[in-house]
């Protein structure tokens, strides 16, 4: 099975376990009667662990302590599936070092951010049952205390070459493009991606989302951000694994940028 | 039975009368039906519209206008003229407005709430001391429920008069903690484990940064504030976990939090405390007489 048929449906049986793990996360799942039990753990170290396999059986082997969750589903519900869905709230990236774009220039990054997972069950019309993410990010507040953001926080490399990143199956690829429009120098030190507007594409060795294409306009205007509805170009890629959360059609005013200037007010 | 004798029955129950008492009896009895239910309607189409507070103050408003109309309206069908009601209603007005100057003062402060907004219905405030969610924003009184799920009733007039803290006007909130360590403590070791701390704890925010601040050197310990960030509805988590992670973290460390305590100088910094050891003295026993 490689890295990215994880996605894939699986039968579970009767007093059938099955166990599916996505980098740091181990998902277990048990059909007794009509009842589909899910629990799930996370690896230590969870940077480190890039290992994925989709919903398969295991012969006896349990992991002890597991907090069980309950689902009614029907005894003859026994499709289950997994799927990626990017987090619940905007991801805050911080890249290790601050970016710097001269005036009229723009950039591609790419940035990777951890997925959810989603579990669902049923064949024809597959019923959602939870959400885990697979990495726990720490809160942070993007914008004024008073009328800002609460967002997860995310410490990234921003590469500007795809080749360079290592394939995480955990982790879904999102192009982004800065545009700086202003007449001064844009310094970046973070960047808020609204994550919840982004699907996921199941690439060659990456998941992938659409591109984002931002464009700074100075600090007093807000900026202007556009999600492609294209799927991303930068290698082969295959079906939509999931919609976004909140699906946008057009191009939305939004401050997405946090410069030096803007952090501590000079 | 002298007063029941002496009534003319026959000039009473006139067709006229008893058509104004079907009319009386049909606009309550479907009037106020109709009314609550119109308010149920509206409350529930405002409210996802309009804040908590707002869809309220609309539903009572409703309310009441309505009630004015149907009392004015039964009173009618029952032949009260409505202009020396009116004056006489005046008259009784200012009568009662002296009597009752504390109630007026308390509506006069409610709409002055109303329309200053301090809090809304669900904010968290405190009041003197006693601290509760809002239940409601009423004309005499503002009704809190506690967090130990108690209802408090405080006069719109004490509002207006003393200080209120909106303890969940803002998304966010900061938490201050004063710690305390031995004088023989690494000052930056101090910094780099609660910073360490917040940086680890789930419900504390990355943005705005933590603080370390280095306020004093007190009389029994080096004093620090350490200030966290945190979105409102965590803070009880928050409270709970990083001063136990504090606790757990400083003794994992070796880093002393010192209990109050007094030094006796005794004038030489080297020397130690010059003490002497004195025999007791036995008691002597009494002398018989």
């Amino acid at each position: 099975m490689g890295a990215l048929d994880i996605w894939n449906r699986s039968k579970i049986g009767s007093g059938e376990i099955l166990r599916s793990q996505i980098g740091p996360l181990l998902l277990w799942f048990r059909k007794i009667e009509d009842e589909l039990h899910i629990a799930f753990e996370r690896l230590p170290e969870p940077d480190t662990i890039v290992d994925a396999t989709g919903p398969s059986a295991v012969n006896g082997v349990e992991s002890e302590g597991l907090d069980w969750g309950r689902w009614i589903v029907g005894a003859e519900t026994n499709i289950v599936q997994v799927l990626p869905i990017m987090p619940d709230r905007p991801v805050v990236v911080h890249p290790e070092l601050p970016v710097n774009i001269p005036t009229g220039r723009e950039a591609l990054f790419f940035v990777s951010i951890p997925v959810w997972v989603r579990v669902l069950i049923g064949e024809k019309k597959p019923i959602e049952l939870c959400e885990v993410p697979v990495l726990i990010l720490s809160n942070t507040w993007f914008g004024d205390p008073m009328s800002g953001q609460l967002c997860y926080s995310l410490r990234s490399r921003a590469r500007r070459q795809i080749k360079d990143s290592e394939t995480n199956p955990s982790r879904a690829v999102c192009p982004v493009k800065i545009r700086n429009n202003s007449p001064r120098q844009l310094d970046i030190e973070r960047l808020c991606v609204h994550v919840v507007h982004l699907k996921t594409y199941s690439g060659d060795k990456n998941l992938w989302t659409n591109e984002v294409t931002i464009t700074f306009r100075g600090d007093d205007q807000a900026g202007k951000i556009d999600y492609s509805n294209k799927r991303p170009a930068f290698e082969p890629i295959g079906e939509m694994l999931s919609e976004a959360r909140a699906p946008i059609k057009d191009t939305i005013l939004k401050r997405s940028i946090g410069s030096f200037r803007l952090i501590s007010g000079m | 039975m002298l007063l029941l004798t002496g009534i003319n029955w026959s000039k009473l129950i006139t067709t006229e009368n008893i058509n104004s008492a079907i009319r009386v009896i049909v606009l309550l009895g479907l009037g106020f039906p109709l009314l609550l239910f119109i308010c149920t309607l509206v409350g529930k189409a405002v409210k996802k519209r309009f804040t908590p507070q707002a869809s309220m103050l609309i539903q009572k408003g409703i309310f009441y206008s309505g009630s004015i109309l149907l009392i004015i309206s039964v009173l009618y069908q029952m032949g009260f003229k409505l202009t020396a009601l009116l004056g006489a209603a005046g008259i009784a007005g200012i009568a009662i407005g002296f009597a009752s100057q504390t109630s007026v003062s308390n509506i006069i402060s409610g709409l002055f709430l109303i329309s200053e907004k301090p809090f809304e219905v669900g904010d968290l405030i405190k009041v003197d001391d006693t601290k509760g969610n809002v239940l409601s924003i009423d004309l005499l009184s503002v009704k809190l429920r506690t967090l130990d799920n108690q209802l408090v009733r405080i006069p719109n007039e004490s509002l207006i008069k003393n200080q209120v803290t909106n303890i969940t006007r803002f998304p966010i909130r900061r938490f201050d903690i004063n710690i305390g360590v031995a004088y023989k403590e690494d000052v930056s070791k101090v910094r780099t484990v609660l910073l360490d701390i917040a940086k680890n704890n789930p419900y504390c925010l990355d943005e705005p940064e933590p603080l370390v601040l280095f306020l004093n050197f007190g009389d029994s310990a080096l004093e620090f504030l350490f200030a966290v960030w945190f979105v409102k509805t965590d803070f009880f988590k928050l409270r709970n976990s990083v001063m136990q992670e504090i606790k757990e973290r400083f003794d994992a460390e070796g880093i002393e939090i010192p209990f109050p305590h007094l030094t006796l100088y005794t004038g030489s910094v080297t020397e130690p405390f010059p003490l002497e050891i004195v025999p007791s003295k036995a008691k002597k026993p009494k002398k018989p007489g």
